[in-house]
């Protein structure tokens, strides 16, 4: 952005971006930390001199437990945290108890499988129960014994008010940052977005120009799809052969589990094979009777029409599933990207001026499917850092945080857990069998031996929708769904669904609703006026070119369609929930940097409102 | 000439309008069920109040505003977090219950002994300020109670506008039936104000304002007094039930429009 | 023997209003079935007329009255109410909940040391003893309850009874009331034209307009001047009430073309209000809870959406008509 504009300035010691677990691991650490037992600060702080330092977080979401997910974790690094952890004080939250892997078969016929998936499944079939078949045992790599299940969005909540009753740290929710102020490759501060502005980004009635906040050091923390991260990543480059390719979008509910469901708190029930052997899924039963549960799809999955809603709801209908569920109801809903490129795609961890902490940072153990720990983990490294440099009175330069950071992390088991897992998924860009084999092979051997795989950009890896309907659809065929389609306003990946097979969904009005219905119960969408849009296309004529516009058929809120004029979809931000899967399920390239697509995704107001994911 | 007022704005928490809400019996009679998880927002219509009060008292240099608030500390401090950003004021919080089931009068006493209690105010120069009714009991009548508990008879509800002389008087305009407005003018403060909309629209985050506010906030939450506003009162609940509201819908398409047109008015005349 | 005292005040004509002869009925019925005297209190400039227009319900009558309250003010009918009070000394007082007695009988509670329930839906003697019902959380559940203290001073909303209508000769005890120092004067009355006037609580019918007017249509055009036209067609024609979705009204501070004959004012749903009319004809509404609220009281409901599954609708509507709004009301006008 050119900017003559006068924007307002203020100055704080730390600035942080996006509270998430990795920035509440940072606050609550660092929080503790600030005020010496005599009460004497740690260190004074440099803007408001005779104080302790100055802490502030900024938000995206309009609440800090909005918009997040529902996980198991081991919680190791939680756990030395909080040693005396009560988790019955944190709603929502459970020991695991139980833990199953379950292999589901297609009772169906609508799958997409392959030649040795269906000889596979007709081998499992006469051990199947309710079309599945449970593994025997569980790796101990998957494990997640001992650990909890949590709500993310209370654990948040949780963790938020504890550090700001400490009254040692500001958490401001609500407040979208658009981009670090960068000096050369070195960050000094944050500049808010714009308010009162049109969905264009210009100047309109209550115009507020965003404000610069000054920090000696910028944390950044907010997660894979972050406007500061993607940021610096663009402008700093990612470090020699890193790249940011591998990707899934995760799309969940909170189901209020019917009466007399004999599932008990803390179950953990993952699942793979359908409704695409691509996708997988996952259920977590909350203490008072709820579960979060939903599916997993991959950037991997290579399908140019897809809806992570429609096969969510199909997977939840799947007879091992559906027996715990039919005649529950649908309290919440909601979807994140995940960035699972793991340490192949971590970012410069600090710089001058600035830390990356959490999953933007490439912590999430893509082996083990281990997110939210790690990124706790880096956030209290981060936090243990500063206090050290703090006390030592050395400046947040890049070498001071290398050390006293970096090589933490490296030297943790975060990072040792990394490199075990760094190649752990590479065989998936071969396939589902090859990529299945590839885990377990890195699991069991600790990372000593791997499946070979070359990854794709995710934009190159999108065929044609005629290329991957070859023998379902001809090509006539689709011509005319197309048509219909785009006279109705209607996506195609519902037409196509329909026409592989796939069965209509009969919704109840309680737990299989209309996806829009989601968006109204479930997810609780807000899109607060006067601030621009954050969804937007680099280059229209790519998209007026484009046959496949995966952006809108992905789209987990129906928040992007396909322009009956032509040229770049339409983006509602009304029905927006910020969860990025748009960012890399594109087929084209972004016109400066073919590492990323055409779509861009800023820091946006609003979106979901729910505190239960 | 500009006037001082002191401003007290009564404004509390209430389930984000987006929740789907249903009631339990709790221990002390109905509740939300998930209360304490259900994300809350500042009354929309407490906010309106807290929005035209901070616009008066920017306009009125040596006024002031407070912010007094019945809820449960920790709910309140998640949603200061958000308010604090938009207009500068001082919070005086009591913690206690901000459910729809208590009774208004409790609550209206609470305010009341809230507002006596805040050093340094000026009771010549004093606007109560709060929304007409709330979205949580909705009974438009707290303000109007915690007025004369205050001993102030100068009162309005349902107020969309505002306009202060140079001499003090007040020009209000209450909402009345049929979209009407009643017109009153009033020869200054005391008064209480209970609002509708008013006529502002939500201020932008402004980090500074949230800043200034922040010192003030924590200090006040830490010190909230309890607050009981159950004990008091012997209103009694026999059921709270969520309405059976599903009806069959008959569902019209593919019918040529003229016959639509035609059933609508047919059922528009019967 | 308990005592009811009803209370209620005379319109700028000298007549009570259908909500004022509802809460009367609520009050008539309630004295019967608690065995209880009724006492009817009456407040406006000249309270004969609207006494003998009820005189039917075999009451005591009492009235304050004179130039000090013709119109609405918190300070002189407040008095007004102390003073009727004081002459009856009443267990409970039942009071409509126009906004003139919204705005000043919740003060009584406090002036007479009792307790103050609103915006009552229901009001019954249940075994002798008094029971309410009234709406939570901006209608979204209903509870019923009860209460100890006395007096229990009760308002009731619109619609929920029949108005009382037996008129008879009545014989007005007319009660002094000293009024305080009076800081307020009412200057006077902002009412829109009767051509404007799109707020009619009496209406048989309410339309309920939404976002969808404003959006573009398959043109890739929105066609606000035509919205414009088209329900104010059907509003002249129907002598409809107009009540519209928050998103539409909120739309203003999005940039968008506004329907420019909309305000908050009528605004339906949870932060407007839930209007009580026989029917509804909702068109281009989106919306699960808690917008769809805004017609819970509308007894026959019908909706026009280009969406089957809209939520304003699907199971909560009785009709749903999937057309083009646009279109679709361009006829009903022709036809109407």
């Amino acid at each position: 952005m050119s900017d003559t504009v006068q924007r307002q300035e203020m100055e704080a010691d730390i600035v942080c971006v996006g509270f998430g677990p990795a920035t509440g691991g940072f606050l609550t650490t660092l929080g503790r930390a600030l005020v010496n037992e005599d009460g004497t600060p740690l260190a004074e702080s440099k803007v408001m001199p005779g104080m302790p330092p100055q802490v502030i977080c900024y938000e995206r979401a309009d609440d800090i437990g909005f918009g997040v997910s529902g996980v198991v974790t081991k919680g190791r690094s939680i756990k030395e945290s909080f040693p005396d952890l009560d988790l019955s004080q944190i709603p929502m939250a459970h020991e695991v108890t139980e833990e199953r892997v379950a292999y589901l078969l297609d009772p169906i016929g609508a799958s997409r499988r392959s030649a040795p998936v269906k000889v596979a499944d007709a081998g499992l079939k006469f051990v199947a129960r309710d079309h599945a078949v449970e593994l025997p045992w569980i790796p101990e790599f998957l494990q997640k014994h001992g650990g909890m299940v949590l709500s993310m969005g209370q654990f948040n909540q949780w963790v938020g008010s504890q550090v700001m009753g400490s009254g040692l740290a500001q958490i401001w929710p609500g407040t979208p940052v658009a981009e670090p102020l960068l000096n050369g490759r070195a960050v000094k501060g944050v500049r808010l977005v714009d308010q009162g502005v049109d969905k264009q980004g210009n100047p309109d009635a209550g115009y507020m120009p965003g404000m610069d906040v000054k920090a000696a050091l910028t944390v950044v923390g907010d997660g894979p799809v972050g406007s500061v991260g993607q940021y610096l990543d663009r402008e700093l480059g990612l470090p020699e052969g890193k790249h940011q390719r591998e990707w899934a979008v995760g799309m969940k509910m909170v189901v209020q589990l019917p009466e007399g469901c004999e599932l008990k708190p803390g179950t953990v029930l993952h699942t793979l094979g359908y409704p695409e052997p691509e996708i997988f899924g996952f259920m977590y039963v909350y203490p008072d009777m709820s579960a979060s549960l939903g599916i997993f799809v991959p950037s991997w999955f290579d399908n140019p029409v897809r809806t992570a809603y429609r096969y969510m709801q199909h997977w939840m209908m799947h007879p091992y599933l559906w027996k715990h569920l039919e005649g529950g109801t649908l309290r919440s809903w909601g979807a994140k990207s995940l960035q699972e490129s793991g340490l192949q795609g971590e970012p410069f961890l600090a710089g001058d001026g600035f830390a990356r902490i959490g999953e933007g940072s490439g912590s999430t153990n893509v082996l083990t499917g281990s997110g939210v720990d790690e990124a706790w983990a880096t956030g209290v490294q981060l936090a243990e850092a500063v206090i050290e440099l703090m006390r030592e009175r050395r400046p947040y330069t890049r070498e001071n945080l290398e050390s006293a950071y970096v090589q933490r992390r490296r030297e943790s088991w975060v990072g040792e857990e990394a490199e075990q897992a760094a190649k752990a998924r590479d065989g998936f860009t071969l396939g589902f069998i090859p990529g299945m084999l590839g885990m377990a092979l890195s699991g069991l051997t600790r990372g000593t031996i791997n499946m070979p795989g070359r990854s794709r950009k995710p934009w190159e890896r999108i065929p044609r929708i005629e290329e991957y309907f070859k023998g379902v659809v001809t090509e006539q065929e689709l011509i005319q769904l197309r048509k219909e389609c785009q006279a109705k306003g209607a996506s195609l990946h519902d037409a196509l669904m329909d026409r592989a097979g796939w069965p209509e969904v009969p919704l109840d009005g309680k737990l299989l609703v209309s996806h829009q219905d989601a968006l109204l119960m479930g997810g609780k969408v807000v899109a607060n006026p006067g601030y621009a849009d954050h969804v937007t296309f680099a280059d229209s004529y790519a998209c007026s070119v484009c046959t496949e516009q995966v952006c809108s058929e992905i789209c987990s809120g129906q928040a992007i369609s396909v322009n009956p004029e032509g040229g770049a979809p339409l983006f509602d931000r009304e029905k927006c929930v910020h969860c990025g899967a748009c960012l890399w399920n594109c087929s084209k390239p972004h016109p400066e940097d073919d590492e990323n697509t055409n779509v861009q995704f800023a820091a946006g107001s609003g979106g979901l409102h729910s505190a239960e994911n | 000439m500009s006037n001082e007022f002191h401003i007290v704005v009564c404004g509390s928490i209430v389930p984000d309008p987006l929740q789907t809400l249903e009631p339990v019996q709790g221990a002390q009679g109905p509740e939300l069920k998930n209360e304490m998880m259900l994300p809350a927002v500042l009354d929309p219509w407490a906010g309106h109040a807290l929005y035209e009060a901070a616009n008066l008292a920017a306009k009125n240099p040596g006024s002031k505003v407070w912010l007094v608030s019945l809820g449960p500390k920790a709910k309140l401090q998640q949603v200061m977090m958000n308010i604090a950003q938009k207009v500068p004021f001082e919070l005086v919080c009591a913690d206690g219950s901000a459910s729809g089931f208590t009774d208004s009068f409790e609550v209206a006493t609470v305010l009341a002994q809230s507002i006596e209690g805040i050093q340094g105010l000026d009771k010549s120069k004093l606007l109560v300020f709060g929304g007409w009714q709330s979205a949580s009991r909705g009974s438009g009548a707290v303000m109007q109670m915690l007025g004369e508990l205050l001993g102030i008879s100068e009162q309005f509800q349902g107020v969309d506008k505002l306009t202060a002389g140079d001499d003090g008087s007040l020009e209000i305009m209450e909402r009345i039936e049929g979209g009407a407005y009643q017109v009153s003018a009033c020869n200054g403060t005391p008064a209480v104000l209970g609002w509708a909309t008013g006529e502002l629209p939500e201020p932008p985050n402004n980090p500074q304002v949230g800043m200034q506010n922040m010192r003030l906030v924590m200090p006040a939450l830490q010190q909230a007094k309890p607050a009981d506003v159950v004990q008091g009162s012997s209103l009694a609940f026999a059921a709270v039930e969520l309405p059976q509201q599903r009806r069959e819908t008959r569902v019209v398409k593919d019918m040529p429009v003229e016959d639509m047109a035609r059933e609508i008015v047919e059922w528009l005349n019967s | 023997m308990s005592t009811i005292l009803y209370l209620a005040h005379t319109e700028a004509d000298g007549t009570l209003a259908k909500i004022s002869r509802e809460a009367l009925t609520a009050a008539h019925q309630l004295a019967a079935g608690m065995g209880a005297e009724l006492a009817v209190g009456l407040v406006g400039e000249d309270v004969g007329a609207a006494a003998e227009s009820v005189a039917g319900c075999k009451a005591r009558f009492l009235g304050v009255s004179g130039d000090a309250f013709s119109q609405g003010r918190y300070a002189s009918d407040l008095a007004a109410a102390e003073a009727l009070f004081k002459a009856v000394n009443p267990d409970m007082v039942v009071a409509p909940a126009s906004f003139r007695f919204s705005r000043a009988i919740p003060g009584l509670a406090v002036r007479v040391q009792g307790r103050v329930d609103t915006h009552l839906t229901g009001l019954e003697a249940k075994d002798g003893k008094p029971v309410a019902k009234r709406w939570f959380y901006r209608q979204r559940m209903v509870g019923e309850f009860s209460r100890d203290e006395r007096p229990w001073i009760v308002t009731v909303d619109a619609g929920c009874f029949e108005a009382f209508e037996e008129s008879g000769s009545a014989d007005v005890e007319l009660v002094q009331v000293s009024l305080p120092e009076m800081r307020t004067t009412v200057t006077g009355i902002q009412a829109p034209d009767a051509d404007e006037q799109t707020i009619r609580p009496d209406a048989k019918t309410l339309l309920v307009a939404g976002a969808g007017w404003t959006k573009k249509q398959a043109d890739g055009q929105s066609h606000v001047d035509v919205a414009e036209e088209v329900l104010m067609q059907f509003l002249g024609a129907t002598k409809a009430s107009l009540g519209s979705s928050k998103s539409l009204v909120d739309i203003s501070g999005e940039g968008q073309a506004v329907i420019s004959f909309l305000t908050h004012l009528h605004q339906v749903g949870q932060t407007g209000s839930t209007p009580r009319h026989a029917k509804g004809l909702a068109t281009c509404c989106h919306g699960e809870e808690p917008h769809v609220v805004g017609w819970r009281f509308i007894n026959e409901r019908r909706a026009i959406n280009t969406d089957a599954s809209c939520g304003w609708a699907q199971g909560k509507a009785d009709v749903l008509y999937v057309a083009d709004a646009f279109e679709l009301m361009k006829k009903v006008n022709e036809l109407l």
